[in-house]
């Protein structure tokens, strides 16, 4: 039962914690409800852009640990070609995704009847949010993920719930910036 | 295989994938915004419970299925080390389903005061729920992760965006079957 202590003690603090800033980010939602009701077609589609941030973090996160675990990278705070093309490679998909996205979302509130109100604002406000927080987040996942492996800690464990919660959180709050500071 | 991706390979083997993630979290988002919400009298109290449920794809499912993909990479996968990796994953469930159960019912006494909701329904409503989707969870991730990686497909890549839209679309159907079979009202 070797490998199931590991997961539970090194996953048991963190999940704790992320469910802690889920109900927490759930709060901030509820509590800025008004702000985001301006722009009804947000409220459909923040899952799917809390998502698309996740699911690039998870994926960067997964290729880090095995890239230290195969040894591919080495668990030096440096940049390798490898990091690049990692990095250059979730980029363009995220763009493309966010392209689907807005195009879907477009088509949503079209077939729907959600009123769209100024679309080029919006799609602005989505995409300077989304880059912004895949930056921050690669380069906090980059650095955490060498500093767990070098302490012998499975990098998986730790920083996947730690991600996608803080992802939930920072995607609202920025949208909430943006709407106050632009609208 | 991890060690011959270049950006190429990365966008072609993901994003199909965050495609199908995308459609998957909008009919969610979809289902969640008009036949639960609606529907029940409670809602104003299930809302506390919906983003932490939500979050469990992150926070359990996410790293078990990174775990296996590492442990089919590496060359480590066995069943073994599946069964382990499946047990911690439940044990941490249940764990996280209590802790959820214990805040949303501390907001809802002392924050919110809603008293709509019986105190046992705060503990069995994630715990049920959060059971049933893992019970769909763990068996399709690792059945896709095997598939993915004898493709000769890079499992990292693949798996986790096509895991997000399953696992909250089943989060989703897992919560409403919950809510019913405890008629909750």
């Amino acid at each position: 039962m070797k490998y199931f202590i590991k997961i539970f003690k090194e996953s048991i603090i963190i999940v704790i914690l992320s469910s802690l800033i889920g109900l927490v980010s759930g709060s901030v939602l509820t509590s800025n409800e008004e702000i985001l009701y301006t722009l009804p077609i947000l409220l459909l589609i923040l899952p799917a852009v809390n998502s698309l941030i996740g699911d690039m973090s998870t994926i960067l996160v997964s290729r880090l640990t095995t890239h230290l675990y195969i040894g591919t990278i080495v668990p030096k705070f440096k940049s390798s070609k490898r990091i690049r093309e990692d990095l250059i490679g979730l980029l363009i998909t995220l763009l493309l995704s966010l392209a689907v996205l807005l195009i879907l979302a477009y088509l949503i509130g079209v077939l729907s009847g959600v009123k769209i109100v100024n679309p080029f604002l919006m799609i602005g406000m989505i995409s300077l949010t989304v880059l912004i927080i895949f930056f921050m987040l690669f380069l906090l996942l980059f650095i955490s993920a060498i500093f767990l492996f070098k302490r012998g800690m499975d990098p998986n464990n730790f920083l996947i719930p730690f991600i996608t919660s803080l992802a939930d959180f920072l995607t609202p709050l920025f949208l909430i910036i943006f709407i106050t500071i632009f609208i | 295989m991890s060690t011959q991706d270049t950006k190429g390979r990365i966008i072609k083997e993901t994003f199909p994938s965050e495609v199908v993630s995308i459609i998957g979290d909008i009919l969610a988002g979809i289902i969640l915004t008009l036949l639960i919400l609606p529907i029940f009298k409670s809602f104003l109290a299930l809302i506390l419970m919906i983003p932490a449920l939500l979050s469990l794809r992150g926070n359990l499912s996410g790293p078990f299925i990174a775990r296996t993909s590492r442990d089919l990479i590496i060359g480590d996968f066995s069943k073994r080390s599946w069964i382990e990796n499946v047990l911690a994953t439940f044990a941490l469930a249940i764990l996280t389903a209590i802790f959820i159960g214990i805040l949303s019912l501390i907001l809802d006494l002392f924050v919110f005061k809603l008293n709509i909701l019986l105190i046992i329904h705060f503990f069995l409503i994630p715990l049920i729920s959060i059971t049933l989707t893992l019970s769909i969870s763990i068996p399709f991730s690792t059945g896709l992760n095997y598939l993915a990686f004898i493709k000769g497909l890079n499992p990292n890549n693949v798996v986790s965006p096509i895991m997000t839209a399953v696992d909250d679309f089943s989060t989703v159907f897992c919560f409403f079957l919950t809510l019913i079979m405890l008629g909750v009202p």
